[in-house]
């Protein structure tokens, strides 16, 4: 089962890539058909990924989130997952051809971690793994189609109406909205990631909250998109000044899951 | 003091100010990116260390600069913790000071006759059946006011959102506060067999047994500890059993299975006559009975000794294949020797002989007991229900008016915005009407 996930990995992660190619090929020749195109090849994509993670699973004989290459693939699959969702329940197809970049990034890097299927340690052979972690993947997810959006919509004042953009790119006030709906899924599920953790944290180590630099961190995050929310309450803060904090808190989500791994290990070290 | 007069008013006028500042949007964000700011920074310093630690890593001057301003513990620092109290007392004023206009406005949402063309963020005009655009956009069924008008209010709640969000974070944060000045904090240690009292409590606790549990591949699946904790004045016992994220709940405190270590037998003869036999985990240390001056530390357990050139002392596996014991003795204080003792070595001082044997794991127990974990829960609870609430829950009205060359209907959600809008001008399209822009048409967001 594991060597067929791999395979399937491997298939999956070379997909992608051929997805960013089309869109890459949409962008420059700007036929509506290359989206559309591009957009069954992504659902598709996604139908394969999904089956990928679930043959880990049971491979594994556990939730496929316990390591960084499960989690990477999980976070690259919840981008996907709420790029589609949101391309469909918006009507927004050129989304498509802005996040597949981020979703190659992401499983481009869980291709690089190893695959190896090893035994989880006591402190994570409990039932609020799934709950934790999975909460966790699907606001990354939700925050990193808002950062895609954030991005478009600070970049939306250089395009031209009559164009070609300007006809397939929602007006700034509803790219706005759509951003802030993102944040909004995002940040519901960040608040249940920190509760699920802290209660986790408190049954295995007896503390609710240690101060870790992986709590820390989500913890920044989350005051981060809560300054965005504040933000967009205030005429004149909202726009772009809102933009640039989902921006920035997207880079605070990229920060807690990689760079406190590398740079500031603590007792959440196997994560 | 007369609440006419000039002075009264003015204090009330101030007081008023200081109010609307503390409840600011402004002071708001500005505290939360300070929290942020400060977390991310003391993320990044070794908190708990000594100078000379920040010293090699970063400088005499910076050590210095670390510790004036505590940032070697600022979680617990004086600015961290006015950061948190001014944050709970602009959550606090912000309740308080907009609740009246909340409760008005959530009233007024939802009674047909305020219900008004200059609220409207979207109208649109016809001939057409005005209940289809209540159906289309999921509204209850209409109710029929005044002149016939049509009215239909959904999802009131979520002007709450705020509201209980920020009531939710309050309890967290004071829960979490009170949590930290009144939880009692304990650690217990022991080999299988050995009693410990649990400072400060009263209670005793005996270690009935201690297993490993380990994969196929050898590492380790689980820890569990069965203990007994005993209150002797009272003489009475309760048995539980302890495991990594299982932890035993006994005589209102929460054991949980934390660390291991080594431990080993130690017997002391004196003159080749047993005088003493006991167990000590690795860092205890035995006085001699009839020479308490005289104590015997054992530093470390190596159940599977090696050495190794360059690094020390080390064990080679967790199996007692080959073990070996590290150990200090002390007499008047000072310190006489340090050795390594293999398992058929003996230590003799003078008459008395000291031996290791039997090496096994000890399990370390953390003990605790915080009252206002619940508070802190149900804070947490009630902050998730208002992101709910605030996110899930638009509040929107449409009402239908008749006049003379047909129906006007209007919508209102100022946090559903332009996607209501679009849903809204679908609606009316469909239902035969035609599109006009509000005469005020604000368009915000909450």
């Amino acid at each position: 089962m594991l060597q067929a996930e791999n395979t399937i990995f491997t298939i999956v992660a070379i997909a992608y890539f051929v997805l960013t190619i089309v869109n890459f090929a949409f962008v420059i020749l700007k036929k509506e058909a290359i989206s559309k195109a591009a957009l069954i090849l992504q659902t598709g994509i996604f139908i394969l990924h999904t089956a990928a993670l679930i043959m880990r699973g049971i491979g594994a004989g556990r939730w496929p989130m316990t390591n960084q290459y499960e989690f990477a693939s999980s976070f690259a699959w919840a981008l996907c997952l709420v790029s589609l969702i949101f391309i469909r329940k918006y009507r927004f197809p050129v989304l498509g051809a802005f996040s597949s970049p981020l979703i190659l990034l992401m499983i481009g890097y869980a291709a690089l971690q190893s695959r190896e299927v090893r035994e989880l340690m006591p402190s994570l052979r409990s039932s609020w793994l799934a709950f934790h972690v999975s909460t966790a993947i699907i606001s990354y997810g939700a925050f990193g189609v808002a950062f895609v959006l954030s991005l478009i919509f600070l970049f939306r004042s250089r395009i031209r109406e009559d164009g070609f953009w300007g006809q397939h790119i929602p007006q700034a006030e509803k790219l706005d909205m759509i951003s802030y709906r993102s944040v909004c899924l995002g940040m519901l599920f960040l608040t249940l990631t920190i509760l699920t953790g802290a209660i986790w944290a408190e049954q295995a180590w007896g503390s609710y909250w240690s101060w870790d630099p992986k709590e820390t961190w989500s913890l920044v995050t989350w005051i981060i998109y809560a300054v965005y929310l504040h933000l967009r309450l205030r005429r004149g803060w909202k726009g772009k000044t809102a933009a640039l904090f989902a921006v920035i808190g997207f880079v605070c989500v990229i920060f807690t899951y990689i760079g406190v791994n590398t740079f500031l290990p603590g007792i959440h070290s196997y994560a | 003091m007369d609440p006419r007069s000039p002075l009264y008013q003015k204090e009330k006028g101030i007081m008023k100010k200081i109010g609307r500042f503390l409840s600011s949007m402004p002071f708001a964000i500005t505290l939360l990116v300070l929290l942020a700011a400060a977390c991310a920074l003391s993320s990044t310093i070794p908190q708990g260390q000594a100078f000379e630690t920040y010293s090699a890593q970063y400088g005499e001057r910076m050590a210095g600069f670390i510790l004036a301003l505590r940032l070697d513990d600022a979680f617990h620092s004086w600015w961290f913790i006015g950061l948190s109290a001014f944050l709970c007392l602009n959550l606090l004023c912000c309740n308080l000071i907009r609740l009246p206009a909340l409760l008005k406005r959530v009233r007024a949402f939802s009674d047909p006759d305020k219900a008004s063309e200059a609220n409207a963020t979207v109208e649109a005009h016809g001939e057409g059946e005005p209940r289809e655009v209540f159906t289309a956009l999921h509204m209850p069924d209409p109710r029929e006011g005044k002149d016939g008008r049509l009215f239909a209010a959904a999802n009131r709640a979520g002007f709450w959102g705020a509201w209980v969000c920020h009531l939710g974070i309050l309890l967290l944060i004071l829960g979490f506060a009170l949590g930290q000045m009144t939880a009692e904090n304990y650690t217990v240690y022991a080999l299988p067999g050995k009693t410990k009292p649990l400072e400060n409590t009263g209670l005793t606790v005996r270690i009935d047994d201690f297993q490993t549990e380990r994969n196929e591949d050898g590492s380790i699946r689980q820890y569990t500890t069965r203990l007994t904790v005993s209150d002797p004045e009272k003489n009475i016992s309760d048995a539980g059993t302890a495991s990594v994220n299982a932890p035993a709940n006994l005589f209102g405190y929460k054991f949980f299975q934390n660390s291991t270590g080594w431990g080993a037998a130690v017997k002391v003869l004196k003159n080749g006559e047993e005088l003493q036999t006991d167990t000590l985990c690795a860092g205890e240390f035995i006085p001699v009975k009839d020479k308490p001056e005289l104590v015997v530390f054992l530093q470390a357990v190596y159940p599977d000794y090696v050495r190794r050139e360059g690094t020390g002392p080390a064990s080679a596996s967790d199996e007692p294949r080959n073990p070996a014991y590290l150990y200090r003795v002390y007499y008047q204080g000072e310190i006489l020797g340090m050795n390594i003792l293999t398992q058929d070595e003996e230590l003799t001082i003078d008459e008395y002989t000291v031996l290791f044997s039997n090496p096994r794991p000890y399990t370390l127990l953390a003990v605790k007991r915080d009252r206002f974990t619940v508070m802190v829960l149900l804070g947490g609870l009630v902050t998730l229900a208002g992101l709910a609430m605030a996110f899930g829950l638009q509040p929107r009205a449409v009402w239908a008016a008749r006049g003379e060359t047909g129906w006007s209907v209007y919508g209102e959600s100022r946090k559903g915005g332009v996607l209501f809008r679009d849903s809204f001008l679908k609606a009316a399209a469909e239902a035969g009407f035609s599109i006009r822009e509000p005469k005020k048409n604000e368009g915000g967001n909450e």
